[in-house]
């Protein structure tokens, strides 16, 4: 019996430290969002003025065969907030990276501006084509299988949603 | 995990003896099993799948540019600073001691001991009573102080000494010093510092049971009442150690066997079950 009652009695201190841990590792994200690490997987666009406090930046233009609806949309509040959309459909995609202020994403030494669009480095790497955009406090990547030429219209059509 | 075992051998009132020792290594020991287990320090592990992120709580801001996670550098880093302060250098600093003030039937007394029979024994100046060993197996070293000498009846000498070749016995030097290792891995650890330091004590114990075996404790017990009267009241850890060692002699003697060897192994279990959910 006092076998019994010794291993019950760690039985419920380890389930109330427990539970008090879970507690914390649940609450603190609430009160402090900027406390959660990796990546969160966002429901929907109007999630992610909530979880990230600015509006998404969306090209208004995208190219029918992709779809209406987004295959992935992600948010990362380390190193620097970043809202991340994917629009898929077979081999091609196309994805938008928003991350708010930090250093501007790494991109390759020959990146050029591209014609006509401000504030953009552009470069082709295999058969992706990458744009950088500097819009205010964001950094805007955009990558694509798409032919080079979209990256332009991608560029020119970011509106917030 | 440190919580739950501090909680839990108070809520049985566990004694001193083996099972402490033997949970306090577990405590010790576990946590370096459980933090080798692959991918656990994964970013997508600790999110994702972890019951408690620590980084989480790390992460809380406190104001003016300053997070939980700089308060808990800050005390991991002073609990380094005391671990090197406190056990590593100790080790280097070895009481003055001479050879030549020895007593000639010290030197007897002290290698008819078993595995003491190279046993080197050297006479420290300290006015206070002190008795401690140093070497390593095969090569034992016994320092004693010019008060313990001078202070201690022949007989309560010998009692002494017993206590410190109990702690070369049965494998207790070895087993305190690959714990002492565990513990450095783990010296920026508030849990592991005082595991190891229960430990320390619980060891001191089941060499003054040893030293008393089949004896009248009453002379250690005044043995270790005078060492207490000489140490500084500063020095709370030593004080507070010396006293449980004299309440577990009084009480008679550490409980070896308060658990059964199935409880131990269901609370073994347990930690293994639950340390790795928790990075």
């Amino acid at each position: 019996m006092d076998r019994l009652k010794s291993l019950f009695s760690l039985l419920l201190i380890t389930a109330s430290v427990m539970g008090v841990l879970r507690v914390v590792h649940v609450s603190i994200p609430m009160v402090f969002p900027q406390t959660r690490q990796g990546l969160v997987d966002v429901g929907s666009l109007a999630e992610v003025r909530r979880l990230a406090g600015f509006a998404p930046l969306l090209p208004a233009y995208r190219p029918a065969l992709l779809g209406e609806q987004a295959a992935t949309m992600t948010f990362a509040y380390h190193p620097q907030p970043t809202f991340v959309i994917v629009w898929r459909a077979g081999d091609q995609y196309l994805s938008v990276t928003q991350q708010q202020g930090g250093p501007m994403p790494d991109h390759p030494p020959l990146a050029q501006p591209l014609e006509a669009v401000p504030g953009s480095t552009w470069w082709i790497d295999g058969t992706r084509s990458r744009v950088i955009l500097e819009r205010g406090q964001f950094w805007i990547l955009i990558e694509t299988s798409l032919p080079p030429r979209e990256l332009t219209r991608f560029a020119d059509t970011l509106t917030p949603y | 995990m440190g919580i739950v075992f501090y909680a839990w051998v108070h809520r049985v009132g566990l004694p001193s003896g083996r099972t402490k020792r033997l949970l306090l290594t577990l405590l010790l020991v576990l946590p370096l099993v459980t933090a080798a287990i692959p991918g656990r320090s994964d970013l997508a592990f600790a999110e994702r799948v972890a019951w408690f992120n620590s980084a989480r709580l790390a992460d809380v801001p406190l104001g003016a540019g300053v997070y939980l996670y700089h308060v808990a550098w800050f005390l991991a880093g002073l609990l380094i600073v005391l671990a090197i302060w406190q056990e590593v250098l100790p080790s280097f600093r070895h009481p003055r001691s001479a050879q030549a003030d020895l007593p000639e039937w010290l030197l007897p007394q002290v290698r008819e001991r078993s595995g003491w029979e190279r046993c080197g024994v050297a006479v420290s100046p300290l006015s206070s009573i002190m008795l401690a060993t140093g070497g390593w197996p095969g090569r034992p070293r016994l320092i004693v102080s010019c008060g313990a000498l001078v202070s201690l009846s022949a007989a309560d000498l010998s009692l002494a000494i017993a206590h410190e070749h109990a702690h070369w016995i049965q494998g207790r030097w070895w087993k305190s010093h690959l714990l002492f290792l565990a513990r450095l891995i783990q010296c920026y650890h508030p849990t592991a510092l005082w595991a190891f330091r229960e430990y320390c004590v619980e060891e001191e114990i089941a060499c003054d049971a040893v030293s008393v075996a089949g004896r009248d404790p009453a002379p250690l017990v005044r043995i270790l009442l005078r060492i207490y009267q000489e140490t500084d009241p500063r020095d709370v850890a030593a004080r507070s150690a010396l006293r449980k060692r004299v309440d577990v002699l009084m009480n008679g003697g550490p409980r070896d066997n308060a658990l059964p060897a199935a409880t131990i192994a269901v609370a073994a279990g347990l930690m293994l079950l639950v340390l790795p959910w928790i990075v």
